[in-house]
């Protein structure tokens, strides 16, 4: 093989990897493309979320939230005190009256929602049918 | 005007009816009924940070949520 004929593989193979390269690189840029646009829809549900829980929560569950990150609620049969904290799961706290932590309890609606959603639907949830609520909760205690 | 809020992915989704509008009302109820018959739950804000659950629909309640079914987590 000529010095020609390797120059002219080389170029060959060039062209082949350049024109490989393209899609590839168009690909790339769309995938990237389509995560930020999933990420601000993400956002922006979750703020939409947020300001719906504020705008249901008391005034006092709001100066908590807004101070601490979470809120209380009382159940609507037993009067007791539970902490809903921004999380997807497990992320609701019973007190004994002490004050004491004595279980932390699962339940939420059925599908994917923001977190708001979520935490707005336990609360509604306790503090109007608190039994029926725990019915359907998974707990640690 | 009233406002009925069905939680979803993108936080929710508002439908506002004029409650003096009879076809708008009978368009909310009947939204109602379809949405409670899929398993949602239907509550009222009262004020306050109160609320209170309905099974029927309420052509006066100003603010009406609605969110999919509790399940265990």
């Amino acid at each position: 093989m000529g010095f020609k004929e390797i120059l002219l593989h080389v170029a060959f193979m060039s062209v082949l990897i350049f024109c490989a390269l393209i899609p590839c690189l168009a690909l790339t840029e769309t995938v990237a493309r389509y995560r930020a646009c999933a990420a601000r829809r993400h956002v922006k549900a979750e703020q939409k979320a947020l300001s719906l829980l504020k705008e249901w929560l008391s005034p006092a569950q709001r100066a908590q939230y807004e101070r601490d990150g979470h809120f209380e609620v009382m159940g609507s049969h037993s009067g007791k005190r539970y902490r809903i904290r921004p999380a997807g799961h497990m992320n609701i706290d019973e007190f004994s009256e002490h004050g004491a932590l004595v279980a932390v309890w699962c339940f939420g609606p059925h599908g994917y929602l923001p977190v708001g959603d979520v935490m707005l639907a336990q609360k509604i949830a306790l503090e109007t049918n608190e039994t029926a609520a725990l019915q359907v909760a998974n707990s640690n205690h | 005007m009233a406002t009925q809020i069905v939680m979803d992915a993108t936080g929710d989704t508002r439908h506002e009816f004029n409650p003096a509008d009879a076809s708008a009302v009978a368009e909310a109820e009947n939204r109602f009924k379809e949405l409670t018959g899929a398993g949602f739950t239907a509550a009222v804000r009262r004020g306050d940070g109160r609320s209170e659950l309905i099974r029927s629909f309420d052509p006066t309640a100003i603010e009406t949520l609605f969110f999919p079914r509790l399940q265990g987590g």
